[in-house]
């Protein structure tokens, strides 16, 4: 449940900074927050990054349009799932198989 | 050309038969060209027809195993028979032409009688063919007409293939770049014009330059020499150094990220190097960067994204860095993260920017 209210914490400020327009957000410097929230994100314990991991597709469905797609895409483009499996190499291989599919 | 030099042969005949006069050959800018293609070995001046040496490629060269030279037993009469320039050849007139009932006749009369080599009984019409009709037709007009074609459809291709006289008389042409074209024209017109047979045996490829050059001097003149300057140029190297500015950035609280960050090489505490970008309206932005490093500037890297904006910021820095003619380069803590940027790099076809390893 806290997971979930966490995600969309989490969610809602992502938006912020991909959605909000140039004149009103400097491009580089939402781009750096984004590097500090992912900074943040790796450092979260492994389950708990495990439950956001999962939350992030749950709660996008309360969004629409190009919103909901950024947040169903969080744990893509952050990596979090290469971080997560950075102990398991077979994972990671299946993961960058995935990543160089949808390329 | 053997049948064009033929045809025109053929045309010069018909031209004095009819006229009398012998034909003026002309360029296309219409300067007079005059061939003589007797003249006096020993010295190199013209001749009378029928005495000195025939150097024309008409029938009586080829009659004669040997080149036929008169008088040179006897100087003064040698002095006598070069006193005469060539620009006025003259040749015994047919009997032919004494029977024109135009009046023709008056004109054909007052040209001298010259005598003609002894023991030579060629036509006076075949020496006026092979003098006149090879001489000033195939001999010169031609290659007139063909340095014109080849100088006006590519010179670089006939100056490779031409003899380096060519070269030499162009460059010699056009060595002084504040002589007005009209000045260095005419001078070119006029050694061609004097030019005689000799030289233009000679140094076939310098008069075929000088030709081409009478003949379509503007043309010519302004290809040539715009080679000229092209030949001397040379890449200009620049060596500018970047043109960074600095904006104030607040990199928030403490942390191993933003202690990163800070770390690039070039960084200055609390300000971020920035180049301008060119929008397409012409206004500029700036577009940040972490550090400069030489010609570099370096943007360091605590996470790699796929994210719609940082996509839009590789593409920003790649276009300034173009704009600029730079290299950027990423700085990454780890072999993960440089795998990362990699594939964003390929994916969004990003060439300009490279990306390293550099442990926090």
């Amino acid at each position: 449940m806290i997971t979930t209210q966490i995600a969309r914490i989490i969610a809602d400020f992502i938006l912020f900074l991909d959605l909000t327009d140039d004149e009103i957000l400097d491009p580089d410097a939402a781009v750096e927050m984004m590097e500090w929230l992912g900074g943040r994100l790796d450092a979260l314990d492994k389950g708990f990054l495990r439950q956001l991991v999962d939350a992030f597709p749950v709660i996008a469905e309360e969004y629409s349009g190009q919103a909901q797609e950024l947040v169903r895409d969080i744990a893509y483009s952050f990596y979090l799932e290469e971080k997560l499996a950075e102990d398991d190499p077979v994972r990671l291989a299946e993961l960058e198989a995935i990543r160089d599919a949808k390329a | 050309m053997t049948h064009i030099s033929g045809r025109k042969r053929q045309s010069a005949f018909s031209h004095w038969l009819r006229t009398g006069r012998l034909p003026s050959a002309q360029t296309s800018d219409g300067v007079e060209l005059k061939f003589n293609p007797w003249h006096d070995p020993a010295d190199g001046r013209f001749t009378f027809a029928g005495s000195g040496r025939y150097y024309g490629a008409g029938q009586i060269e080829r009659d004669s195993s040997a080149p036929t030279i008169l008088n040179r037993d006897n100087p003064q009469q040698r002095r006598i028979a070069t006193g005469p320039k060539a620009g006025t050849l003259r040749t015994q007139q047919p009997a032919r032409s004494a029977e024109k009932p135009d009046g023709r006749r008056a004109t054909g009369a007052q040209l001298k009688p010259i005598a003609f080599r002894p023991g030579s009984q060629a036509n006076p019409a075949a020496e006026f063919i092979g003098g006149v009709g090879e001489g000033i037709y195939g001999a010169v007009e031609e290659a007139v007409v063909a340095a014109h074609s080849a100088l006006t459809a590519n010179p670089v291709t006939t100056v490779r293939n031409a003899s380096r006289g060519i070269a030499s008389m162009i460059d010699t042409a056009i060595a002084a770049e504040d002589t007005p074209a009209r000045i260095q024209v005419s001078r070119v017109a006029e050694t061609v014009a004097n030019a005689s047979p000799r030289d233009i045996g000679r140094a076939t490829g310098s008069v075929v330059g000088n030709a081409a050059l009478a003949a379509t001097p503007g043309a010519a003149l302004g290809k040539l020499s715009a080679l000229r300057r092209l030949r001397a140029k040379t890449p200009r190297i620049t060596s500018d150094p970047p043109q960074i500015g600095w904006v104030k950035e607040n990199l928030g609280p403490d942390k191993p990220w933003t202690q990163y960050n800070d770390a690039a090489t070039g960084a200055k505490p609390g300000q971020a190097p920035t180049l301008m970008r060119t929008m397409p309206d012409g206004s500029k932005r700036p577009v940040k960067f972490d550090g400069v490093q030489g010609e570099y500037v370096i943007d360091r890297k605590w996470r790699v994204m796929d994210r719609p904006r940082a996509r839009a910021q590789l593409l920003r820095q790649s276009e300034v860095l173009a704009q600029h003619r730079l290299i950027g380069t990423w700085e990454v803590p780890d072999e993960a993260e440089r795998i990362a940027a990699l594939k964003l790099f390929r994916k969004m076809k990003v060439a300009n920017i490279k990306v390293r390893v550099v442990k926090p």
